[in-house]
């Protein structure tokens, strides 16, 4: 455990001086800081507006943050020859690459709290009348970004164990926009017992293999007040549940190919 | 034998688009315990795909490949070798003691102090404090010998140690691995730097196109080498006489410089010198270089490439020249 923590730590060290990150961070941050200007372009209610557009845009940051991290994350390793010092002492491949996974973890994580704490800052800023439950209820939208950003972050992993950073970036960006845009029509074919078998084969695959991203996203609930969870607790942990056995997967499936990849 | 590295016939193979490509063929290497070990060939002879074999980053086609008595890329050996990289990139936001710590927690090792002690004892005392961007070549190839002494390793791979270093951190490091081999350990070393390697080796191998071309100890490589004759007062006709294929003959101001291979005696000549009035300055036998060797082992191939294509250009054939006035 020790080897995994301090390929992690030292990941996370790397990750967060990462120039190309940091610049990306500080877009995300400057648009959160302009949000409440932005109420007065819609017609909409200001807290509506300031909700969708905030968590919108931390949403699209962390995406994009999860994809440009992770993508690079082994190559760097294998092109600076780092991993062959390290490979070289008493360390599994599969310890490095989780090493590495839980790495860009833990800097996703620093950089969404980041965020997130902006987030909240601006919110109690412009809607001082709103209490602590609110602003919680508003913190947990990025929590459950987190998770999906983890996911994510496997997904790129995975594909990092055997294509190239510019292939991966398209790659894992289509199976996000896919898992985002996507998953509930697959969903929907796959549950419709009046379309042709064929399609609903491919839906379900498609539906399995490709993670459902879309059902992280909490705003509505946070938006619509009316709009309530039957058990608001159970859901989330299924939502983490889901993620976690997703991101086992990936990781487990990177791990056989990074076992048997000459690097 | 007493082998911390043996390999039996290993082969790597690689799928091209022109068919399979062997860059290592039928190697059969043998390290013996507590020597340092020369490893050299020229650029894409197999050296690096080798050493990756040996350390189980990569894995042989076919053949045998054991290290420290147990197969190549076995996770116990690795707690008992250590290697440094050509070229090594450390993570540059951290410090020199903060890199030794972590390739030692990758041990399971947290004793802050051994850290400390092996970065003094590569002379980085002063600077471990420092971020590693900060850190000279030289510095940056100290700490690689710190973090390859973490474990107290039997066996050392040593990839171009020396390499692009100046002239005064370069004896550093040559002194340093001397001292590896005083404390019993065993060195690899893979480099281009010949006159380090004939420095220090206990023995060599050559490879060249992934096969290999000589391994033994170096006084017996390098047997067989030359006597140069220097002599004042020369006449011209005397290089007329004496000119043959195995011998170098140069004359200027009536100053003789002659290479003979010590397989011929040099009597005849110092006798002619004498009668056609010349006075003879020295006659010293010289041991056979490991460049020549190196060059003869590897020239071959540029002179088979020559007659195979039929196409020498001028830079092959200024080539050819050099190498066959090295080695005559």
């Amino acid at each position: 455990m020790n080897v995994i923590l301090s390929i992690a730590k030292t990941t996370i060290g790397e990750a967060i001086r990462r120039r190309v990150l940091l610049i990306i961070l500080l877009i995300g941050v400057l648009f959160l800081v302009i949000a409440p200007g932005l109420s007065v372009l819609s017609a909409r209610s200001s807290y509506t507006v300031l909700v969708s557009f905030t968590l919108g845009v931390i949403q699209l940051t962390s995406a994009v943050i999860a994809i440009v991290l992770t993508v690079y994350l082994l190559p760097n390793e294998v092109e600076r020859r780092t991993i062959y010092t390290i490979l070289s002492k008493p360390v599994y491949r599969w310890q490095f690459l989780l090493g590495k996974y839980l790495g860009a973890v833990g800097a996703l994580g620093l950089m969404m709290a980041l965020m997130t704490g902006i987030l909240v800052l601006v919110f109690k800023i412009m809607q001082a009348e709103a209490g602590m439950d609110v602003v919680m209820t508003l913190a947990r939208a990025p929590m459950m970004y987190f998770v999906q950003m983890s996911l994510l972050a496997a997904v790129a992993m995975f594909f990092s164990t055997f294509a190239s950073p510019i292939v991966n970036f398209f790659l894992t960006g289509g199976v996000y926009l896919v898992g985002t845009l996507f998953s509930p029509v697959f969903q929907d074919i796959a549950g419709n017992n009046s379309v042709n078998a064929m399609v609903k084969t491919a839906a379900t695959v498609i539906h399995t293999l490709v993670p459902n991203f879309a059902q992280f996203n909490v705003q509505n609930t946070i938006i619509n007040s009316g709009s309530q969870l039957r058990s608001e607790q159970m859901y989330y942990l299924q939502l983490v549940a889901y993620a976690f056995a997703y991101v086992a997967v990936f990781l487990i499936g990177g791990m056989m190919i990074f076992d048997r990849k000459e690097v | 034998m007493n082998l911390a590295i043996e390999t039996k016939k290993l082969t790597k193979t690689y799928k091209t688009s022109s068919g399979m490509q062997s860059v290592v063929k039928d190697l059969d290497l043998e390290v013996e315990k507590g020597e340092i070990f020369g490893f050299l060939g020229p650029n894409g002879a197999g050296k690096t795909t080798t050493i990756k074999i040996l350390l189980g980053i990569i894995d042989g086609t076919s053949g045998e490949a054991n290290v420290l008595g147990r197969p190549a890329g076995d996770i116990e050996s690795h707690k008992r070798l250590s290697y440094l990289p050509e070229k090594p990139y450390y993570y540059e936001h951290m410090t020199g003691l903060e890199i030794t710590q972590f390739y030692a927690s990758l041990f399971g090792i947290k004793d802050k102090d051994l850290c400390v002690n092996l970065l003094n004892r590569v002379n980085l005392g002063n600077d471990y404090n420092r971020p590693i961007s900060q850190y000279s070549k030289g510095m940056q190839q100290r700490v690689g010998l710190a973090q390859s002494l973490l474990n107290d390793p039997e066996l050392l791979f040593l990839d171009e140690p020396t390499g692009g270093l100046d002239p005064i951190a370069h004896i550093e490091i040559r002194d340093l691995i001397l001292k590896f081999r005083d404390e019993g350990r065993t060195v690899f070393i893979s480099s281009h730097e010949l006159s380090d390697v004939e420095r220090i080796c206990d023995r060599v191998a050559i490879i060249n196109k992934g096969e290999m071309v000589h391994q033994g100890r170096l006084d017996d490589l390098l047997s067989g080498g030359r006597i140069e004759v220097t002599a004042d007062g020369v006449a011209e006709n005397l290089v007329d006489k004496f000119k043959g294929d195995d011998m170098t003959l140069s004359l200027r101001a009536g100053r003789l410089i002659a290479d003979l291979p010590d397989t011929m005696s040099p009597n005849e000549m110092i006798d002619a010198i004498r009668t056609g009035g010349g006075s003879v300055v020295s006659v010293i036998p010289r041991r056979k270089r490991l460049e020549d060797l190196f060059l003869e082992s590897v020239s071959g191939d540029n002179l088979a490439k020559g007659r195979v294509t039929g196409k020498m250009t001028d830079d092959d054939k200024k080539a050819d020249v050099k190498e066959e006035e090295v080695s005559s």
